[in-house]
């Protein structure tokens, strides 16, 4: 069987974790070959032309996309150009025989579906979905040139104020995110500190970016990211359905509340009721004490 | 300049989903519908446009069973100058692509825009085919449209900011959450929008050679109980959790 995996780059031109994770999982089930689509700010449909255009030759029976929003993007272009099934954010893959059948979240994750279809067929797998090996090997890049895209053109970019430098929320191990409440923007400075110390990405329960206290880049939840860490933290978060939809499937969830009857405990592992305030100074320090001795 | 916004009717967001006894379907008794949240923010960005650039039309189309049209009149409602019904059931993505890309070829807008997935299947897959089918250009996770000489600029948000582009021509965009929150339907635009004829047509030019199966449905996985610290100190709390997601938990 013969697996391709379209590759992305993090901002700083590191391969992204997802297509390693992606590629260790493809060289299980099949032969992989690993693409990367070059050129600068690749409009999705130019990836998926000089994409489809090599598909004719290769012929992949699967093909795999991490699924960040570009890459979801690209992958979605790219079913439709092969008119093949498509199948988005999937957290299992199983092939039988000539089909696949893909584990994934639907309702904005208040529904798991297990979805079939026949081979060829296109998915995208979420973040964390397939183990990485500790000292995997590196892949390699087979490149692929963008054909220039016709009608759209890249004028510039806006860079968002608030999360320059850390780790994209899809794609994080450690999230710390904030709710109502933390009462205030102002209570971030804390909460950035916590986050530095575990490495983690920042989020947002809606009430918060809602508020403008932060980017509407860092909501978690429906109408903003779904994700899937090993470990989530959930600050002054009540847990409305929306927001649980977007975090339950995090491996382990702490969260912080002061109301002993906040929702969010029903889907805790380690709950705390008290006070936010108290408990992140005093955790922060915790976690520093605990990371040195280990 | 006419815009055209594809709209889906889901369950609204604060519904509890439960899947049917088939296990292959939800239970629909007790669902209140509405528009799917993402194609509620492409029309606001749409009616934000039409808003500074009055002179601009802004039409709804969906695909669907008799009750979609109920999200039409809901998009009449908010502004919406007019509303096109596709009468067509249990297609696929590339089915529904097809269908609403003969809706364009004959309302010929300028600008389609989609939500970037519909918050039922949350696939993310019929803005882009939709642009496929047409042949246009597409840009995903737009959050804004600003007006620039000549011509529109559009807002596609990516990690650490927004990168802005411009169409030559005709473009699919599809919609992400946007900073401004999707209007209420007024009381006139309620009494207004009952009273618009909806064109009706049949979905044609469907070619969707892909058959996807729902082998099962199921609620997420139940996660077991927490362990919850209560009635004490929580600084105690906060070392001994460290402690427990150090050695426990295993993920620091």
């Amino acid at each position: 069987m013969r697996i391709w995996v379209v590759s992305e780059e993090s901002r700083d031109g590191q391969l992204r974790r997802v297509s390693r994770e992606l590629a260790a999982f493809g060289a299980t089930i099949g032969d992989v070959t690993v693409l990367r689509v070059t050129g600068e700010r690749v409009p999705a449909a130019a990836a998926a032309t000089a994409l489809a255009e090599r598909a004719k030759s290769d012929a992949p029976d699967l093909i795999l996309v991490g699924a960040t929003p570009s890459g979801r993007d690209v992958a979605a272009r790219l079913a439709a150009k092969l008119k093949r099934a498509y199948f988005s954010e999937c957290t299992a893959l199983t092939i039988d025989g000539g089909s696949i059948e893909a584990t994934r979240a639907m309702y904005a994750g208040k529904v798991r579906a297990h979805v079939r279809a026949a081979l060829p067929a296109v998915c995208s797998v979420r973040p964390n979905a397939f183990p990485l090996a500790d000292g995997a090997a590196e892949p390699t890049l087979t490149d692929i040139a963008a054909s220039p895209a016709p009608g759209l053109t890249f004028v510039r970019f806006e860079p968002s104020a608030a999360s320059g430098g850390r780790v994209p929320l899809s794609e994080a191990r450690v999230i710390v995110s904030g709710g109502r409440g933390l009462k205030g923007p102002e209570s971030w400075s804390q909460v950035e500190a916590l986050a530095d110390v575990l490495g983690a990405a920042l989020g947002a329960s809606r009430a918060v970016t809602d508020a403008g206290w932060r980017p509407n880049e860092e909501q978690v939840g429906q109408t903003g990211k779904t994700v899937t860490p090993d470990l989530y933290i959930a600050l002054g978060i009540s847990g409305a359905i929306q927001h649980l939809a977007g975090m339950t499937s995090s491996k382990v969830i702490v969260a912080v509340n002061k109301d002993p009857d906040a929702d969010i405990f029903k889907v805790a592992d380690y709950g705390i009721v008290g006070d936010v305030f108290e408990f992140l100074p005093a955790f922060t320090d915790a976690v520093k004490r605990v990371k040195a001795t280990s | 300049m006419r815009f055209l916004i594809c709209i889906k009717q889901v369950p609204d967001s604060t519904t509890r989903v439960k899947v049917a006894p088939d296990g292959t379907s939800i239970v629909s008794d007790g669902v209140t519908w509405s528009i799917s949240p993402y194609d509620e923010y492409a029309i606001e960005l749409a009616l934000e446009h039409k808003d500074t650039a009055p002179d601009t039309v802004v039409s709804v189309v969906t695909v669907g069973g008799p009750r979609t049209k109920d999200a039409l009149r809901q998009a009449l409602a908010m502004g919406c100058d007019d509303a096109t019904f596709v009468s067509g059931e249990g297609l696929g993505p590339l089915g529904i692509a097809n269908a609403l890309a003969s809706a364009v070829a004959e309302l010929k807008p300028d600008l389609v825009l989609c939500g970037k997935q519909a918050s039922d299947d949350d696939q993310g897959f019929v803005g882009p085919a939709l642009a496929e089918a047409l042949g246009w250009p597409h840009l995903s996770q737009v959050t804004r449209i600003s007006s620039s000489s000549p011509g529109l600029e559009y807002w596609k948000e990516t990690e650490g900011g927004h990168e802005v582009w411009t169409a030559a021509g005709p473009v699919v965009l599809t919609v992400q959450k946007s900073a401004k929150d999707p209007r209420y339907p007024s009381l006139p635009g309620i009494m207004k929008a009952k009273k618009k004829e909806i064109p009706e047509r049949p979905a044609t030019g469907l070619d969707d050679p892909v058959k996807i199966e729902i082998v099962k449905l199921e609620p997420p996985p139940a996660r077991g109980a927490g362990m919850i610290f209560k009635d004490g100190d929580t600084k105690a709390f906060a070392q001994q959790l460290a402690t427990l997601l150090r050695d426990e938990a295993k993920v620091l």
